[in-house]
């Protein structure tokens, strides 16, 4: 078996899945943007551009902070969390949109164009678009223009444009296919960052590594802070790409349980969920074969979940790769236990994560009784709940009117 | 067995002989529903439609421009399924054992049923369109080929020379020319480049070329027929079909095609 870190290979798979599932108009320009990142990714002003972006306009390296209240909570292991919330932009989204933009601007693209779900990678999009003076335009269903508003209105304070999607389910599947739509269209101009280790080749990659910054600084601040690797690291997954940035880097180290949380949304049994790794099967959607909820007939069903992030039927193809192999393991937590946990970890923490985050959080109740207190288990806290107030207050049944 | 496969050929010959180009046109199954879907496939071949393309709705139809999609989701709203087109082709085959019929779709309705190309074939299809498969990629390598089975694949004005050429390889029925950057029913004609890329790929192969996307008036139509062997129409004849449902009243569209198709032969 090949080096799970060698993949994709140059077709853009891994094992079975990603490819370029895309129509013809779109295939030049994958191959031009992957040409374009080959040559680039290993360029040394290239990485020091990125890595001063990363240090003054972002703020990394993201703290790794213990858990106290949370750890004597749980009586398992010592919780540490990865505090990507502290991002620029309050999540780990734009560690990736300022590689991006470096790409595009190397491509000499003058308008940027973006899906977003719960709006953060819209807001990161929107961010890096305005300080290079880039016309961007976002696609948001328009349910989710609703649950975020105040995304929205950061999108459009920024100097994007948002376009409701009404389409379909309108979520962050109808926004990925509308923004594909305006690339097919307005390609020869148009560079698109696509938000997720999702889509087609060579997307799932190059989301991958500009997130993977994430794990390479664990791997440092864990010895330093705790003299050792982590024992487990727990992400949230949606199409996934603050988890696979935070996996990547230890995907080698197979003493690292690598463990992945989905939406179970109302419940697994319910059918009505956002899980396709536990509960779908391998298809292709927008451009890559992953696992995916569908029906028996191949057309994708409709997803929920309280968090408009993780409302999506796909995953990126290299976790269902990472899920065959058994390198990771992905489970899920349902809409009320991500609430509970997001009130128990802004109570005992002082840290209010994103309901995205709180997935990760969740899953302790699951997973902490299987550590003991000299191991160490890393949260991966991928963003910050200033955003999902109101949903939170609404659920509770609060109006903030 | 490979008399199906030659329907197509069979057809695009015939034309070839009598110097005529091809008129291709798109449905999509199951809008407004199943019998009108066959009462119009019929409908159609009586206009002067020499090949059909019916499309197989998905709910993810990224290359599709908003009248097509809307067709897709209320076909999905019937419920139309992959297994009631092949019934349906079956049904149009009871009358007519002449006219090639093309489905038209995505990968994920194929790809959910093994046997899916199999039953496409025994139905009376004769080829496959499948829009987010790359023209390189063989079905072979997804498990779903049917050598009884035409494979059409797109070319886009953005496709390099090199890609060109693999896809002519691989291709067989005719090659699909996507006439401008967009979603199906956009407007973005630009007839002297798809001039020029049309020229460039009749030198590829020796399959005849038919442009699409983008197509509306019979002026379009008789424009894109000077620099190719056919044309496809489609948004056009979706947007119409849906004006029509509530009445079924479809004769307004059979004279649309054949104003269409007497343009591309004038």
């Amino acid at each position: 078996m090949d080096n799970l870190t060698d993949l994709p290979n140059s077709d853009g798979f891994f094992g079975d899945y990603g490819g370029k599932f895309v129509p013809e108009t779109l295939m030049h320009a994958l191959k031009e943007l992957d040409e374009t990142y080959a040559k680039l990714k290993n360029n040394p002003k290239f990485i020091e551009e990125i890595d001063q972006d990363l240090v003054q306009f972002v703020g990394r390296p993201s703290p790794l902070y213990f858990a106290k209240r949370l750890t004597d909570h749980y009586s398992g292991p010592q919780i540490w969390l990865k505090r990507e919330d502290l991002n620029h932009t309050g999540a780990h989204k734009i560690n990736n949109t300022v590689g991006q933009i470096l790409l595009a601007k190397a491509m000499g693209k003058k308008r940027i164009i973006a899906e977003t779900g719960a709006g953060q990678h819209g807001v990161a999009t929107a961010t890096v678009a305005a300080r290079l003076g880039l016309e961007c335009h976002i696609y948001m269903g328009a349910a989710d223009v609703k649950r975020q508003s105040l995304n929205v209105y950061r999108i459009k304070l920024l100097g994007a444009q948002v376009h409701a999607v009404d389409s379909g389910t309108a979520t962050l599947k109808d926004a990925l296919n509308e923004a594909m739509r305006d690339w097919v269209t307005n390609i020869e101009d148009t560079y698109y960052i696509i938000g997720s280790v999702t889509g087609p080749h060579p997307y799932p990659m190059i989301v991958r590594d500009f997130n993977a910054i994430v794990g390479r600084e664990l791997r440092k601040q864990s010895k330093e802070q705790f003299k050792q690797y982590p024992h487990a690291i727990v992400a949230c997954v949606g199409g996934g790409s603050n988890a696979m940035g935070i996996f990547y880097p230890f995907l080698e180290e197979s003493n690292v349980a690598l463990i992945g949380v989905e939406a179970a949304g109302s419940g697994l049994m319910s059918g009505k969920h956002a899980a396709p790794l536990n509960d779908g099967e391998p298809g292709i959607l927008h451009g890559a074969k992953s696992y995916l909820m569908q029906d028996k007939n191949g057309q994708v069903v409709d997803t929920h979940s309280i968090s408009a992030g993780l409302d999506y039927p796909g995953v990126g193809p290299e976790h269902s790769n990472l899920k065959d192999s058994g390198r990771a393991k992905y489970i899920a937590v349902d809409d009320e236990e991500v609430l509970s946990s997001f009130h128990l970890v802004t109570k005992l923490e002082g840290i209010m994560p994103a309901l995205e985050t709180a997935h990760a959080f969740a899953a302790l109740e699951h997973i902490a009784k299987n550590y003991k207190s000299n191991q160490h288990l890393v949260i991966n806290v991928s963003g910050r709940g200033d955003k999902d107030i109101n949903t939170v207050a609404t659920m509770d049944g609060i109006s903030l009117d | 067995m490979e008399y199906l496969l030659t329907r197509l050929d069979d057809r695009i010959l015939s034309l070839n002989k009598v110097k005529k180009k091809a008129l291709v046109a798109y449905l999509v199954a199951g809008d407004p529903s199943l019998d009108s879907t066959l009462e119009l496939m019929h409908g159609f071949v009586n206009a002067g439609v020499d090949i059909l393309e019916v499309g197989v709705p998905f709910t993810d139809p990224i290359a599709e421009g908003p009248i097509i999609q809307a067709a897709h989701d209320r076909a999905l709203k019937n419920n139309t399924s992959l297994s009631d087109i092949f019934k349906l082709v079956e049904k149009f085959r009871e009358k007519d054992t002449k006219t090639p019929i093309i489905l038209m779709g995505y990968m994920n309705t194929f790809l959910a049923n093994s046997q899916a190309l199999q039953k496409a074939h025994t139905s009376g299809t004769d080829a496959v369109l499948i829009v987010d498969l790359p023209g390189e990629i063989d079905l072979e390598e997804l498990g779903i080929k049917n050598k009884n089975l035409a494979s059409i694949s797109l070319i886009a004005p953005t496709t390099s020379e090199e890609r060109i050429s693999q896809i002519c390889n691989k291709s067989s029925g005719f090659i699909y020319y996507v006439t401008l950057r967009g979603v199906t029913g956009s407007s973005h004609l630009d007839i002297s480049e798809a001039e020029e890329n049309i020229n460039y790929i009749k030198l590829q192969t020796l399959l005849p070329v038919f442009a699409g996307f983008g197509i509306k008036t019979p002026d379009d139509a008789f424009n894109l027929s000077k620099i190719s062997d056919g044309i496809v129409i489609g948004s056009s004849l979706v947007e119409m079909i849906h004006q029509q449902s509530s009445k079924k009243e479809f004769k307004k569209i059979y004279n649309y095609l054949h104003e269409i198709s007497e343009a591309i032969n004038r």
